[in-house]
């Protein structure tokens, strides 16, 4: 198991901002792995470069100004980074799928859900009339959709938030991939609709082996749901571990600041200790550690000296001063 | 149903008080009604008999009211200028004025919304900067200069197109270019925003996602997610064409409403201003009764 090559090897990933003016880097020399039948969070604050990173794999960063600046995305022996735009499109939705935050806007409102779906289908086989819509009946229903029929022939303004997201997840499956990177599915709906989607995220997971990459800020979430998680700060990997040793033994003074910011039932106001200061803007980080300025562990060589990320007990941290 | 009953009368008083108008303003913009029928030796009371003969000594409702029961009776009266029966005139004037309208319409949208696509899809280079700014040029033309403007260029000079007249499809080019003109730079400009705003939408994100092709996105959803917006207009570009038809068929001579409309306004022959008037007032109605339906059948959130 330990030695089965990954399903998606993300080595070195930097994904610049070029326009006019300005060029600088957003995505830091990303290093991330998601192995077959693994869910994997990637976690931080909004701006730290999460969603490009996710976006940058299916190439479907905003193109320009955002560029890939080097590093690799090996997926299955190949480097889709590499890859042609019609080899690049033959990867979307059929080995790799995408959800989204926003399930209202992101359907096409001009088409029924049965409409997309079959297009979707079609995007990649080359099956009749029926098979289309079969296959889209089973996708609504492993989405957990109860009345497949009749969200069919429905239009994605009669759906709700919560069937919405579900109709985006039976999208991303019917061409059943392997990969799903799901990018704050459950930010935008109502906490109980919430808990129903991430069950269903992790049913299908389950049952399918298909592994997910589920970008979120939200903790709780990651606790009850990954496997392992990558905590990512000012456009870099700062943590990453599985999500037991990451939540148990928090190396990184950032990720101690993120456990240390979550509210617990039965906790004292003051037990919450926020973390001071702001993230820096890309084009003004330190030479050094990205965290150094809000740091109380800070020693000398963190304004000076970038750390790399390394292993250490059983997880890696990029931290000249890690915790514990 | 109601709302049709409701569309329905709406369009019928419509069509009373812009008749009462008409009716008004054509008799009280002065000139004088006998000028182009009676001889210029007439004397005055032969002028005054002429006027008392049909009817102008009356006050002007009087006169409406008249009239409505001529029209309600299937008469809608001669021309004063050569007596010839407007019922008779009619169907060949709106034939021929259907015929440059419609085409006109067609190059509006058939030749608008190609070029307003390509103009999107090759933003920001040479090609979308030399449509977008023959558009603005296009605006900003007045089309009876324009009229000149073709006619001198692709009629004197390069003999390609007869100058005026009608007969054939050679006759229609350049009327209904200059009459479509306005609108083929309105609609290129609206689609080449509509679309560009379209390929920003979340839901395009989610198509690539899926796996479709540029080409499908482009052509099949953006394309009818932009539509809407220009049917929603639609309305307005046929009142337009209606209102540019006066103009550019009295310059290219075509024998259609806008031209008789012309005529009788300047020799004030009163029966056929008020019918032809008329007639452009219903083809505005029909024009945006048309679109809002369009509307309506091209929006989910309508139909549904």
């Amino acid at each position: 198991m330990i030695t089965e090559a990954p399903l998606l090897d993300i080595k070195d990933l930097s994904v610049g901002l070029c326009a006019k003016n300005v060029a600088y880097d957003i995505v830091r020399n990303v290093g991330l792995t998601i192995n077959h039948n693994e869910i994997l969070a990637l976690v931080g604050e909004s701006g730290c470069g999460k969603s490009v990173t996710a976006l940058s794999i299916l190439q479907l960063q905003m193109s320009p100004p955002l560029f890939i600046t080097s590093g690799s995305i090996v997926y299955d022996g190949r480097d889709l980074t590499k890859l042609s735009k019609s080899e690049m499109r033959s990867v979307r939705g059929s080995e790799i799928a995408m959800i989204f935050q926003d399930p209202m806007s992101s359907l096409d409102p001009m088409f029924t859900v049965g409409a997309l779906l079959t297009s979707a289908a079609y995007a990649h086989q080359s099956v009749g009339k029926d098979v289309a819509e079969k296959m889209a009946l089973e996708a609504l229903a492993d989405a957990g959709i109860e009345d497949p029929e009749r969200r069919f022939n429905e239009y994605p303004f009669q759906l709700s938030g919560g069937v919405s997201q579900r109709v985006m997840i039976a999208l991303a499956l019917v061409n059943k991939p392997k990969l799903l990177i799901a990018d704050e599915p459950t930010t935008a709906l109502d906490v109980t609709v919430q808990a129903q989607i991430l069950d269903r995220l992790k049913e299908l997971s389950k049952n399918r082996g298909m592994s997910i990459m589920l970008i979120t800020h939200n903790l709780g979430v990651v606790a009850s749901v990954a496997d392992r998680m990558a905590v990512m700060y000012a456009g870099e990997v700062v943590e990453m571990g599985a999500v037991s040793d990451v939540f148990d033994k928090p190396q990184h003074p950032y990720t101690t600041g993120l456990l240390g910011a979550v509210p617990r039932l039965g906790g004292a106001a003051s037990d919450l200790t926020p973390i001071s200061g702001r993230v820096p803007q890309p084009d003004e980080l330190p030479i050094g550690c990205a965290f150094v300025d809000r740091c109380s562990r800070a020693l000398v060589q963190c304004s000076t000296i970038r750390p790399i990320l390394q292993v250490r007990g059983r997880a890696e941290v990029r931290c000249h001063n890690p915790v514990g | 149903m109601t709302a049709i009953v409701k569309q329905a009368l709406l369009t019928f008083l419509l069509l009373m008080l812009s008749s009462l108008a008409v009716f008004a303003a054509i008799r009280l913009s002065g000139g004088d009604v006998t000028a182009a029928r009676l001889p210029a030796s007439a004397t005055a009371e032969d002028r005054e008999l002429f006027r008392e003969q049909i009817g102008l000594n009356k006050p002007i409702l009087v006169q409406y009211v008249n009239y409505l029961g001529k029209v309600v009776r299937g008469d809608l009266g001669n021309s004063l200028t050569n007596n010839a029966k407007i019922s008779s005139l009619a169907t060949e004037k709106i034939k021929n004025s259907l015929i440059l309208g419609g085409a006109a319409i067609v190059m509006v949208f058939g030749v608008g919304i190609p070029l307003g696509m390509l103009a999107a899809s090759r933003r920001n280079t040479w090609l979308d900067a030399s449509i977008s700014s023959v558009s603005v040029a296009g605006m900003a033309v007045p089309n009876f200069w324009l009229a000149l403007l073709v006619v001198w260029l692709f009629s004197s000079t390069l003999g390609w197109f007869p100058s005026a007249g009608q007969g054939g499809f050679k006759y229609l080019v350049l009327p209904s270019l200059v009459l479509a003109a306005e609108g083929i730079a309105l609609t290129v400009r609206m689609t080449r925003s509509a679309m560009l705003e379209n390929l920003s939408q979340d839901f395009v994100r989610t198509l690539r996602a899926s796996g479709l092709s540029e080409s499908r996105i482009y052509f099949k959803h953006v394309l009818r997610n932009s539509l809407l917006p220009i049917i929603s207009l639609a309305g307005l570009r046929v009142g337009q064409i209606v209102g540019y038809a006066l103009v550019v068929e009295t310059i290219f001579g075509w024998p259609g409403v806008g031209q008789i409309l012309v005529n009788g306004v300047l020799r004030r022959d009163y029966p056929i201003v008020q019918f032809f008037s008329l007639v452009l007032v219903v083809v505005v109605i029909l024009g945006n009764l048309a679109a809002s339906a369009g509307y309506v059948l091209a929006n989910p959130r309508l139909r549904k």
